[in-house]
């Protein structure tokens, strides 16, 4: 019988579920608690532990305690969040590849996905155990607001952990199909989801058995950790101003400051005031031993945290704003998280929604109980209900000028599907890069970057007369492929973007085999098969740096490239049928000046020679005029001075923004095609 | 495979081979003048059809064929959730070039254009005395106001926007 579980993966805590026989079941661990703190402890001896024990030693040995380690999941070695995290974490994050992260332990540099692999796998053990069978098929979970990059690195620490992860769910997704499920409901909802590290509200629609989320937004910077930092930045600087001494400085003291922090955090859910008292906190010069003492008290609590939880109901706003309703509209609102208990997040939901939120479910269960009833139903162990998510993010494409088009907004239901077609910049032009992103602004570099590949091999023309095909895709695991194709040459070159785990195929492949002497069959695909991937992609015309993001799947892959063949005539067709003016249109209407910072600076780029610019085809052709009817020049002539400004300005700061976004440039190897080179040249002169 | 199984796999390849004729009422299978809820329930009628949730047991060749439908319900459903896409599809697929597809950037890109037109109005003299009666509300002159709107309702007897801010004048004297 196929048992496949649900595990909420979360940055804290992690809990594991299992739906059978019509019932949702949490399993606990060998200790008896439903939830496992998500914490990893390196042992002097080769060993690792998981779960609360490991948590309780990050105090005795701080270095070696890895904590909150889906803050890093997907993210560059230089994002913000990762310098945040080095400025808080008591133990060591260092570079790897391609600007990836490592946490390095004991003389070893671990990849963050192999770090939630650790806690994934003591969450497949605990339902081994449970159960008193292996458990190889889960859903897991991930924070709705989650880009490509962290979809993927997730996806790939469920692959070493031994596991095939069935579906990718979005935590409050999972938390309406936990509250929904069975009932029969035909409601409007908000699920409110404050996690460790993110914060998540998605609206859904519940009907008998469909769950159809209307609009999702989020922030991945915000969570309960957040609410900790701000106590123990108030203890830490009190006591720096009574004694002098930085306690911050001090991993031990730091450690100490964290419990102390979130379990008077967690008082205060009950009480209205808590005692915090730690001894021996740090030594006086002369060696005398120092304790801190205070008492919290829930006003001076909600002092410190109320600007965080106001930043939450901005972000709902939105959320409303995109779904098209009001807070009258709904019907009720879920309150998933640990940090949701505190009666002053409470409040503060019933006030915003103007009403009493639902909490006859765990918070902290909720969504493992939600990923479990989706797994069983994947495998057809209970009733399926069907759950259509949206995309958190608009999918963007880099164009000449620093810019990013979108050709997938937030918001849109997948799996979804778009093409687009686009032209070289220059004339003869060899190659195009295109580089894929993630996020709401239109300069690229204020985006994710999801990755980026080469196509080349189309035919040698003019600029602007060579057409290239550039399809998007985001599956039902939000995970995002694009193919770019000539329609001319049928020229193609594929890739799932792939890359910024820090982890290549074979990496992955290491480390299942590292972690799990016997592989699972399903978790392993063998390396035959991926090299039958690469014959079949064999017109790539990407270099090999790109190439190192092969599909992950070799499926996707073949069947990517089956259909190409498939649907020639098809492509063909519809690329004939795009229309010049096409997405350009409002580009060209609202933002012109990007262009010509382009065009001029393509002279002066002199070395750059075949580099890669593409832009959105027509939106720099002379032709673009001629198709702008009588109204559209009517609207451009009345695009007030204010618009007028704003449009000027958005051209103006990019030499100075693009400037930090130059190790992105540099990401795979292909320091020739970064648009952004021009703009730092422009600037020097 | 069983026979429900094997009918499911014949009715995706029919409707497969036919997908680039359909315009998004056609694959939802709806009338153009559905209305917003039964758009709705039409796309969870497809979805509980076409989702690739429902089809685990399907031949890997029959994959990528489930999925482009599955894409092509989610486009649908994207441009005529919407009502301003919505309008601009129609007006689309009513026009000469007869395209069944509408890129959603396009879609989202034209209605923008459109609303923002129907805000500020589509001719220079309908704008002119809108923009007046606007400035005119904003001082609290409602005579005027009323006035400047009804010449601008002259030049665009049909702007709803313009009819809008009349009715709320209207009502508040």
């Amino acid at each position: 019988m196929a048992t496949a579980i649900g595990i909420d993966l979360g940055t804290s805590n992690s809990c594991v579920a299992i739906a059978r026989r019509g019932r949702v079941e949490v399993l606990e661990n060998s200790y008896g608690e439903p939830i496992s703190a998500s914490v990893v402890h390196f042992g002097d001896d080769g060993t690792s532990l998981v779960g609360n024990q490991a948590k309780a030693c990050a105090v005795q040995d701080p270095e070696n305690t890895i904590s909150a380690a889906k803050r890093l999941m997907g993210r560059y070695f230089f994002s913000e969040e990762v310098k945040k995290a080095k400025a808080v974490c008591s133990y060591k994050i260092v570079e790897g590849p391609n600007h990836s992260v490592r946490v390095k332990v004991r003389e070893q540099a671990l990849a963050v996905p192999e770090i939630s692999a650790l806690v994934l796998r003591e969450m497949k053990e605990i339902a081994d155990a449970r159960l008193g069978q292996p458990v190889c098929q889960a859903v897991i979970t991930v924070p709705a607001y989650f880009n490509d990059n962290q979809r993927q690195a997730t996806r790939d620490a469920g692959r070493i952990a031994g596991l095939e992860v069935l579906r990718l769910l979005n935590e409050p997704t999972a938390a309406a199909l936990a509250y929904g499920f069975g009932k029969g409901l035909a409601q409007r909802v908000a699920v409110y989801d404050l996690g460790g590290g993110t914060f998540d509200i998605s609206i859904l629609e519940i009907g008998s058995d469909v769950f159809e989320v209307l609009s999702t937004c989020g922030d991945t910077y915000l969570g309960g950790e957040d609410f900790d930092d701000r106590v123990i930045d108030l203890l830490a600087e009190e006591f720096q101003a009574q004694h002098q001494i930085n306690l911050r400085k001090d991993r031990y003291a730091l450690e100490k400051l964290k419990v102390a922090a979130e379990s008077a955090k967690k008082a205060l859910s009950a009480d209205d005031e808590t005692r915090i008292q730690i001894e021996g906190v740090a030594k006086t010069p002369e060696g005398a031993a120092l304790s801190l003492e205070r008492t919290l008290t829930r006003v001076e609590f909600a002092a410190l945290v109320s600007d965080l939880i106001q930043r939450t109901f901005k972000v709902c706003d939105e959320a409303l704003q995109q779904a098209n309703l009001t807070v009258r509209d709904l019907d009720g609102v879920i309150l998933v998280g640990g940090p949701t208990r505190l009666p002053l997040v409470r409040e503060a939901v019933e006030q915003y929604f103007q009403r009493e939120p639902k909490t006859d479910v765990d918070p902290d269960q909720v969504v493992a109980m939600g990923a479990a009833i989706h797994a069983a139903a994947l495998v057809g162990e209970e009733q399926e209900s069907r759950l259509l998510d949206v995309t958190p993010l608009s999918l963007r494409i880099g164009v000449a000028g620093g810019l990013a088009e979108t050709i997938i907004e937030r918001n849109t239901p997948v799996p979804i599907e778009q093409t687009s077609v686009f032209t070289t910049f220059k004339d003869f032009q060899q190659s195009v890069r295109i580089r894929v992103y993630q996020g709401e602004s239109r300069r690229a570099e204020e985006n994710e970057l999801l990755g980026e590949f080469e196509f080349s091999g189309f035919k040698n023309a003019r600029r602007g007369e060579v057409r290239i095909e550039v399809t998007f895709e985001i599956d039902t695991d939000g995970i995002v492929k694009v193919t770019a194709r000539d329609p001319d040459t049928a020229q193609a070159a594929s890739t799932q973007i792939h890359l910024s785990s820090g982890l290549s195929e074979e990496e992955i492949r290491g480390l299942i085999d590292k972690h799990h002497a016997p592989a699972a069959p399903s978790a392993a695909p063998g390396l035959e098969t991926s090299g039958a991937t690469l014959a079949a992609v064999a017109s790539v015309a990407a270099n090999p740096p790109a190439l190192a993001g092969a599909p992950a799947d070799p499926f996707d892959a073949l069947n990517a490239c089956a259909g190409e063949i498939e649907f020639d005539a098809e492509q063909l067709e519809a690329a004939a049928n795009i229309p010049l003016e096409g997405p350009a249109d409002s580009a060209f209407e609202l933002d012109p000046a990007p262009l010509e910072i382009g065009a001029a600076a393509a002279p002066s780029g002199g070395g750059a020679g075949d580099a890669g610019e593409i832009e959105l085809d027509g939106a720099g052709a002379d032709d673009a005029l001629d198709v702008l009817d009588e109204a559209d020049l009517d609207s451009l002539a009345a695009l007030s001075d204010d618009e007028a400004a704003s449009a000027a300005e958005d051209s103006a700061p990019e030499a100075t923004t693009q400037r930090r976004a130059a190790p992105a440039g540099g990401l795979f190897g292909s320091p020739d095609s970064d648009l952004s080179i021009f703009g730092d040249e422009d600037d020097e002169i | 495979m069983g026979a429900v199984a094997a009918q499911a796999t014949t009715e995706i390849r029919a409707l497969a081979q036919i997908l680039d004729e359909l315009d998004y009422y056609n694959v939802l299978e709806i009338t153009p003048d559905a209305s917003a809820s039964e758009v709705r329930a039409a796309y969870h009628r497809a979805t509980r059809r076409f989702h690739p949730d429902g089809h685990r047991q399907i031949g890997d060749d029959m994959r990528p064929v489930l999925g482009r439908i599955a894409k092509r319900v989610a486009e649908a459903y994207s441009v005529l959730r919407d009502p301003r896409r919505r309008q601009v599809y129609d007006q689309q697929i009513r026009g000469d070039s007869a395209r069944v597809r509408m890129p959603l950037v396009q879609a989202e890109a034209e209605a923008e254009r459109q609303s923002r037109d129907a805000r500020l109005g589509k001719t220079p003299n309908g704008r002119r005395y809108f923009v007046l009666a606007q400035a005119d509300v904003a001082r609290g002159d409602k005579v005027a106001a009323e006035r400047n709107l009804r010449t601008a309702l002259t030049f665009e007897p049909d702007n709803g926007v313009f009819k809008d801010l009349l009715g709320q004048l209207r009502g508040k004297r």
